[in-house]
């Protein structure tokens, strides 16, 4: 039998009341806890996210708050936190690889990031100061500088290699024998391939001595771009955030710079697939010892190998730095500190409660755990933690062998100079950086065959006319 | 209307169970949830898109780069290229497995394979061939002694290497639309052609092309829709490198919003090819009708 109207709309409002308190019962209790949404980077080995787990885990009961976080892959974090921030609807802490790059500055200008200076002067004499600019950012609303973010930890370039692949070309493989001035190193992992092809062709006829990534695509070949430049004394942005790479002293070094990307390549110490490789080919080919050495930022490479082989960690591979400057000058090395962000239009509008979590993960303990569970991947952004004896001596091999990579890459860090990524100098430096105009420029000279020179000049116009549009 | 819809509802009607006003509600209050997605995930994302297309701003910094319109001028190159080889491929394609016979049979099930592999495999595996260092095509190549080619590392070639895979993976499916059209046209014209004395050709010529036009046009405008929007291929294939030469409108679009962090530009480079794709729309719609 059918409902009359009246059965019907009575049904209706008793399911619908019904529906209603059903649901509003656990909106009322959760009301009674503090709510924290956190988007965290998934890491590179289980044990880093475990540890931020228990992290999570260890704040959820100290502070009784209903914490939820989640994990995600850097590519796919970076685009849903810019479409969270689009849509004015971002978690209470997010913390991605990409943020220092390609998103606090650009949403520090725009007015969207909560300041975080209260805590980075609460936490200032933990740092390790040069860390701590990336996260001066310009917010073009408030019409003011102040942090916007706080830097937890950072990456750096160096230079992984096989010994066994040195061993086998009859070169020395200890890193203190290897030749740190700027022709005779290069020269030197040339005359590794040329060695190792000579003594079997059929074995080593597709191994290359370099593995330099030159794609336009690759995050790696911004890095090596970067520390080429320094090498050759040149900057595109100065010191307050204008570009100045078109002076004829930086404009002659970029050009300096793109050549020696051209002439390795273009001579055949490069694998040919560089032009297409992402961030982590130089990895893929180094692990498959397709190169003899490969540049790169972070520590991936033998962190891979000490959770799959020691022994190559341990015995077959070293890290090594980049070399002295042509001018003869210990090199300047270019520092990504990666920084947790916490969004103004976020899911509980409760900045305060996210900057307890971030201070809580950053207890040198827990952080120093943390860091530790990606082998050092990462360099902690606070002295504290940084003196913790495993940075300086690194993993010890079962039977008694020292790590022949952490203490390098520590070295690097506090005891080399450096210099901070400069996006939070001028938001616009992030496009030029998304746009990948380096990679683009060694693409004109490899691909095109164009000349150093004007693939410089493109180069300094696009950086100009992205600075010029940049508002 | 139908007199027994007619008759049913006037006698519902009249027994008081249900009168029209009050059978329109529960309607509207069942397709209410239907009607709440509608409006979260196509009004409000094209009123989104709408708000920020209309910045003239973001068409000079278009109109300024020219990754833009090399991107244009790639996205041309591949929606005509692909679309119309691989079509008029699926045409002959079709003929060849509409006769009978067991190899036919057994190519049939070959040439479906294409379309039953997912693309991050296929696309892999091409670029594994493609490979400068260790490519097959690349070993082939040099035991002939011609040397060897960065296949995907420029850009016509790396184009190429799109089209190809485009057409290799996604012919099946257009053959099988085509086949099923053949399927449809009746035999005895083909009996009545061939006692007139004609040939394969003139059959081809006379019957099967007019009886396929209508068909060959409405498949050729829907690929080109979907070809238009193509990112997957060329994502995967080239990541629009080597230098930003490769992109499509598509893979631009991704680049400006999510790597550039310009979501206005990658929803500008969607709203020029706007006026291209309706148009395709308009017209299939309108051979359709």
């Amino acid at each position: 039998m059918g409902q009359t109207r009246r059965q019907f709309l009575k049904t209706t409002a008793v399911a619908t009341g019904a529906a209603a308190s059903t649901l509003s019962f656990p909106m009322v209790s959760r009301g009674q806890t503090k709510k924290l949404t956190v988007w965290w980077n998934r890491g590179y080995y289980k044990e880093e996210d475990e540890a931020m787990l228990k992290i999570a885990e260890d704040f959820r009961k100290a502070k009784n708050v209903d914490l939820d976080i989640s994990f995600t892959i850097q590519e796919d974090l970076r685009n849903k936190i810019i479409s969270a921030l689009t849509a004015r609807r971002g978690p209470d802490v997010a913390f991605c690889f990409y943020n220092d790059w390609e998103i606090m500055p650009k949403y520090a200008w725009e007015g969207q990031l909560v300041d975080t200076t209260d805590t980075i002067n609460e936490l200032k004499p933990r740092y390790i100061e040069k860390f701590l600019e990336a996260a001066y950012c310009y917010d073009n609303k408030a019409k003011k500088r102040a942090y916007y973010g706080v830097p937890i930890e950072a990456q750096t370039m160096h230079i992984h290699y096989w010994k066994e692949l040195l061993k086998e070309a009859g070169l020395p493989d200890d890193p203190a024998k290897i030749p740190m001035k700027w022709d005779e190193y290069w020269a030197f992992w040339k005359k590794a391939q040329d060695n190792l092809r000579k003594k079997d062709p059929a074995k080593y006829g597709k191994v290359y001595g370099i593995g330099m990534t030159e794609s336009s695509t690759a995050s790696d070949t911004i890095y090596n771009f970067e520390m080429a430049l320094l090498s050759y004394n040149g900057q595109v942005f100065s010191d307050d955030g204008k570009v100045v790479a078109d002076e004829p002293k930086n404009r002659e070094a970029i050009a300096k710079a793109l050549k020696f990307f051209g002439e390795l390549f273009l001579s055949g110490y490069v694998p040919p697939d560089t032009l297409n490789w992402s961030d982590g080919d130089n990895n893929a080919n180094f692990h498959s010892k397709s190169i003899v050495m490969t540049p790169n930022p972070s520590v991936s490479i033998p962190a891979h190998h000490y959770f799959n082989a020691p022994d190559n960690y341990f015995n077959k591979s070293a890290t090594i730095e980049w070399p002295d400057g042509p001018d003869g000058r210990k090199p300047t090395y270019m520092i990504a500190v990666k920084t947790v962000i916490l969004p103004k239009d976020s899911a509980n509008k409760n900045p305060d409660l996210g900057k307890e979590f971030v201070k809580f993960v950053v207890d040198p303990k827990r952080f120093a755990e943390y860091v530790k569970g990606a082998n050092g991947r990462w360099f902690p952004a606070f002295k504290d933690v940084a003196s913790d004896p495993f940075f300086s001596r690194g993993q010890v091999g079962k039977g008694g062998e020292k790590d022949p990579h952490l203490p390098t890459v520590t070295k690097i860090y506090l005891e080399r100079n450096t210099k901070v990524f400069e996006h939070w100098k001028n938001p616009a430096n992030s496009q030029v950086y998304a746009e990948n105009v380096w990679g683009k420029a060694m693409t004109r000279i490899n691909v095109d065959k164009w000349s150093p020179e004007k693939a410089a000049d493109e180069a300094i116009g696009r950086v100009k006319t992205i600075v010029a549009q940049w508002r | 209307m139908a007199v027994g819809s007619l008759v049913a509802r006037s006698t519902a009607a009249a027994a008081g169970i249900l009168s029209p006003r009050s059978r329109n509600l529960p309607g509207l209050l069942f397709s209410l949830p239907l009607l709440a997605l509608f409006a979260c995930f196509v009004v409000y994302p094209l009123f989104f898109v709408a708000t920020r297309i209309f910045d003239r701003y973001t068409y000079e910094v278009l109109f300024s780069d020219p990754v833009y319109v090399q991107t244009i001028v790639n996205t041309i190159v591949y929606v005509g290229v692909a679309v119309n080889v691989k079509l008029f491929l699926a045409l002959l394609l079709s003929a060849v497995l509409d006769s009978d016979g067991k190899a036919t049979r057994f190519l049939s099930a070959i040439f479906l394979l294409p379309w039953a592999i997912p693309v991050l495999p296929g696309i892999l595996s091409v670029r594994w061939m493609m490979s400068s260092q260790w490519g097959i095509l690349n070993l082939i190549s040099e035991d002939l002694g011609l040397g060897t080619h960065h296949w995907l590392a420029s850009r016509w070639t790396a184009i190429g290497a799109i089209i190809l895979f485009h057409i290799w993976k996604y012919l099946p499916f257009w053959t099988i639309i085509f086949l099923s059209a053949r399927r449809g046209i009746p035999r005895q014209l083909y009996e009545a052609a061939y006692i007139d004395g004609a040939g394969p050709f003139q059959a081809f010529r006379y019957i099967s092309l007019p009886m396929l036009g209508g068909i060959y046009l409405i498949c050729t405008l829907l690929s080109m829709v979907f070809t238009m929007g193509d990112f997957t291929n060329v994502q995967l294939m080239t990541g629009g490198g080597p230098g930003d030469s490769t992109h499509v409108l598509a893979t631009l679009a991704y680049r400006y919003t999510f790597r550039v962090g310009k979501i206005d530009w990658g929803m500008g480079v969607f709203a020029t090819a706007l006026p291209v794709t309706l148009l395709f729309i308009f017209v299939l719609i309108k051979k359709i009708r």
